[in-house]
């Protein structure tokens, strides 16, 4: 299976030990794994900004490095989504939506694996980005009601956090609620997302979490940014970091 | 002016309105429980309570008793509160029964002298077990304003009209049921949260709601 | 650049952390009993879909729906009027009330109304219009806006209640306890209601094939305000039509859960022409609706039935409150609706005021993709400050050519330290108000893989 590496800007520039541990995750496992290092950004943010036509290029741009490939993975579900939803939106068609996954998904759903022999004996949290759960489905958003065939059970990150050894996981009320991130709404409206950040960080500490995890690595730095600024909270940990734990270095 | 505005929202909806959707039919929901019980622990949720399902013999009996407990502990009402009205359909199916002095609601009457009711009794045509709501229509109660004046509420219910949910209670009205003028689910007693989020009984309309079951046939009952 | 408005309006109220939390509580308080009943409902999704189904079918054949309407309406004794705008709904009912020399007027629960600033317009007019559900009660006497759809006073305390209710209406100093509060009100609005010359009404649904509107409250604050005065005045979007009484029991169903949690409301009326000895006057009403389901992108949004769920649910709406918002509606459905309006730059600014996270959508009973529409809206009409455009521009070309993106990658990672210190024009001072920026990063992969890539 040829697995083409997407490493998003940010965490290109901003979280580059999440991308370094997502390729490792992805070559233990036995994929093949590609890297382009001219691949720059996907256009969400000029996206999330209504900025159409710049998003558009760069869309364009994006879906021409990773044409040809059986899989394309990254550790940001807000990427993923924006592929996935609105890449055909923006009148892009072809398989590129179809086979772009955020890691853990790729690795519960498309390869069958949970188990990796990682081992990180602490207290972990999810955080329940809003990309991952609610366009990505990667786990049952709990606004969901009752439905005959519904996903029902855990999500991939929940999945594969379950097989790490000794780690324990715990959950914190409102599990899925919106960290206050939001891509431009943390520039722009910066005391209302702080604000809502501190709440999830909040919840996080009260559930006795020390290490927060996720499909998002947005989210995480945005966890982060509050807990130095605010001085609690559980530690924000990429999910490629941790099941990469196992892997000799 | 209204006439040109007609044609003008006529002609701005048709150009939004292309006839291409397609209707998705009734929605079939499973069957719950529809018997007394769901609909009483239902009604119990929304403020209300359940009582029987009494025999036909029975129903006046309670109804009097009932009546005269919601009249006799309201000590918030005014003095010249003390009324008890049923509706004609109330009044048939509980005959004359002893003890109980109350009015029959006449046509005709002004909407405003329901002010001083104490309680009210009506007939319901259905029932919903899934909430505890009744239906009462104008065919029962043609003046509408005795259903929210009256400071207690009694409903009268036929166990075999209690439906297991609100698409099957609306599926078992009389075809009529519009005709009259109105139609009224009643769902439990006048409600208010407004205040910090306290729920409050008895906010504009009855401060208590009771729903009085009987099996089988009583008194004239037209249906 | 300003902060868009809703960011400064919320940074008024944000500082008073007790308050905000208090809000948050009861507000997501509506959500969890909504999430309880949802759970007890076997079909949920299912009756969601059927009732998006529903809503999408009316809309599409909405000038049948109309003009069915009218006519039953019309055969069951009704009087029918169309408003092009809030100005005519404002003429009409103004018109109709002068006509009869009304003064005394009760009003229940319509948002319609408030959009429309009816209850200003009838006072030019020397019209007194009494608000009867105890929520707008509140805030009218507190000459506030509503802040929330269902709870309309969801953001004051009970002894702020109190106050306010001493003095307006004379109850004893002091009285703060919710039971005895609601029945002082009932008290002096049953007067209210007693007296009134005429009843104005909203309507959750209108009913095509029997020409009947459907009202849903909890307090039975509009079935006193329909069967009392001799003058019933209906007031109603037209999006409200559906087509029979068979399509009802989805839409109830959905309704009074999504709302607060109820199985069903108290009262849910559906009321056939005027009441025996009374008049019923209808009044359909467009302002801008007509323009909506033109608009293929938007007008999925006119399908909401105007439950609050999005609002209880919505992490910004409950810690900015409902008054950071722009009238009448608050929250994502106030959000969506208001650009459409054209009301200015307070309206346009607000699905910026968003972080995108779907819950909204996930909620919404008629499973209006609220979150698409309001990331559509900034695409439509980006709320670009003054320079922003050019950098935005210029931020795709150097992402276009890498070269140029690693170049600016570097120049981050140098001037980390001072972007990381509050200074007055500092790029991400946004960023910095609330959070510190994380730990400097190191090299990017991009250079570790290139290095990684020369050793080997």
């Amino acid at each position: 299976m040829r697995v083409a590496l997407f490493v998003p800007c940010y965490v290109d520039q901003l979280a580059p030990d999440t991308a370094m541990a997502t390729l490792r995750v992805l070559e233990s496992v036995g994929c093949e794994v590609h890297y382009d290092p001219e691949q720059t950004c996907c256009g969400q943010p000029f996206l999330n900004l209504g900025a159409l036509r710049e998003t558009r290029g760069l869309a364009e741009r994006h879906a021409a490095r990773f044409r040809g490939f059986d899989a394309v993975v990254s550790p940001s579900a807000s990427c993923v989504a924006t592929i996935r939803a609105h890449y055909p939106k923006l009148g892009l068609s072809g398989m590129l939506p179809a086979r772009t996954f955020e890691l853990g998904e790729f690795l519960v759903r498309k390869l069958g694996r949970t188990q990796l022999g990682a081992r990180f004996p602490r207290r972990v949290a999810i955080l329940q980005s809003c990309h991952g759960v609610r366009t990505l489905g990667l786990a049952r958003a709990s606004e969901l009601g009752p439905a005959g065939k519904a996903r029902a059970g855990p999500g991939t990150t929940e999945q594969l956090l379950n097989q790490v050894t000794g780690l324990r996981l715990v959950t914190p009320e409102r599990a899925d609620e919106c960290c206050g991130f939001g891509g431009a709404f943390s520039l722009k409206l910066p005391e209302v997302s702080a604000r809502v950040g501190r709440a999830r960080l909040t919840a996080l500490q009260e559930c006795g979490a020390e290490v927060v995890t996720g499909t998002d690595t947005s989210c995480l730095l945005h966890l982060e940014g509050l807990r130095r600024r605010l001085g609690f909270g559980p530690e924000p940990v990429g999910l490629a970091e941790i099941l990469a734990s196992g892997i000799d270095p | 002016m209204s006439r040109s505005d007609r044609e003008a929202i006529l002609a701005a909806v048709r150009r939004g309105a292309p006839h291409r959707q397609p209707h998705p039919g009734a929605h079939r929901a499973p069957a719950l429980g529809s018997g007394f019980e769901s609909f009483a622990t239902s009604l119990a949720e929304a403020g209300g309570l359940a009582h029987g399902p009494f025999a036909p013999a029975d129903l006046a009996g309670c109804v009097a008793n009932l009546a005269r407990a919601r009249a006799d502990a309201d000590h918030d009402a005014d003095g010249d509160n003390e009324r008890i009205v049923a509706s004609h359909r109330a009044a048939e199916l509980l005959g004359s029964e002893p003890g109980l002095l109350l009015e029959t609601a006449s046509p005709g009457t002004r909407p405003h002298d329901y002010a001083n009711v104490r309680v009210a009794i009506l007939s319901g045509e259905v029932g919903v077990a899934e909430s505890g709501a009744v239906a009462v229509s104008g065919a029962d109660t043609p003046e509408r304003s005795l259903l929210v004046l009256s400071r207690h509420l009694i409903l009268l219910l036929p166990a075999a009209e209690i439906a297991a949910d609100l698409h099957r209670a609306f599926a078992a009205l009389p075809d009529d049921t519009l005709a009259h003028h109105h139609l009224t689910w009643v769902c439990g007693p006048s409600k208010t949260a407004d205040i910090e989020q306290t729920l409050v009984y008895g906010a504009h309309g009855p401060l208590t709601t009771d729903v009085v079951v009987f099996r089988g046939n009583c008194g004239h009952d037209p249906r | 650049m300003r902060a868009p408005p809703l960011e400064r309006r919320a940074r008024r109220v944000l500082p008073n952390d007790a308050a905000v939390a208090r809000h948050d509580a009861a507000v997501y308080d509506l959500r969890r009993r909504r999430d309880a009943a949802a759970a007890r409902v076997p079909d949920w999704e299912a009756l969601r879909e059927h009732a998006r189904a529903l809503k999408h079918y009316s809309l599409d054949h909405l000038d049948t729906l109309l003009l069915r309407f009218e006519k039953r309406a019309l055969a069951a004794g009704a009087d029918v009027h169309w408003a092009i705008d809030a100005a005519a709904l404002c003429d009409i009912v103004g018109g109709l009330l002068e006509e009869r020399g009304v003064h005394r007027v009760v009003k229940s629960k319509s948002m319609l109304t408030e959009e429309c600033a009816l209850n200003p317009s009838l006072a030019r007019r020397g019209i007194e219009v009494v608000d009867t559900d105890l929520g707008e009660r509140i805030v009218q006497l507190a000459g506030e806006p509503p802040s929330h759809i269902i709870v309309p006073a969801i953001h004051k305390s009970r002894a702020e209640i109190g106050a306010l209710f001493h003095e307006k209406m004379g109850t004893p100093a002091g009285e703060t306890d919710p039971e005895r509060l609601t029945r002082l009100a009932r008290r002096n609005l049953r007067q209210h209601f007693l007296q009134a010359e005429a009843g104005i009404t909203g309507a959750n649904f209108a009913i095509a094939e029997t020409g009947s509107l459907v009202v849903v409250t909890n307090e039975g604050n509009a079935d006193l305000g329909m069967s009392l005065p001799p003058l019933h005045v209906a007031c109603l979007g037209i999006e409200k039509l559906i087509p029979t009484l068979e399509d009802l029991p989805t839409l109830l169903r959905l309704l009074a859960r999504s709302a607060t949690g109820q199985a069903q409301s108290a009262y849910t009326s559906l009321v056939t022409g005027p009441r025996p000895g009374g008049s019923l006057h209808i009044v359909l009403v467009d302002n801008g609706r007509s323009r909506l389901l033109a608009d293929p992108t938007h007008r999925a949004s006119l399908a909401c039935i105007r439950c609050g769920a999005c609002l209880n649910t919505c992490p910004v709406y409950r810690r900015a409150g409902g008054h950071s918002y722009a009238p009448p509606i608050p929250g994502p459905i106030g959000a969506v609706l208001a650009p459409a309006r054209g009301a200015g730059p307070e309206s346009d600014a607000l699905p910026l005021a968003s972080s995108l996270c779907g819950s909204c959508s996930a909620v919404c009973p008629v499973k209006i993709d609220l979150h698409e529409q309001l990331l559509a809206w900034r695409g439509e009409a980006p709320q670009m400050g003054l320079g922003e455009g050019t950098a935005i521009r210029l931020a795709a070309l150097v992402l276009r050519h890498p070269t140029l993106y690693r170049r600016a990658g570097r120049w981050l990672r140098r001037a980390w330290p001072l972007l990381s210190r509050r200074w007055p024009g500092n790029p991400v001072s946004g960023w910095l108000r609330g959070r510190e920026l994380p730990a400097h990063p190191g090299p990017s992969f991009e250079e570790r893989m290139r290095q990684r890539g020369s050793s080997q």
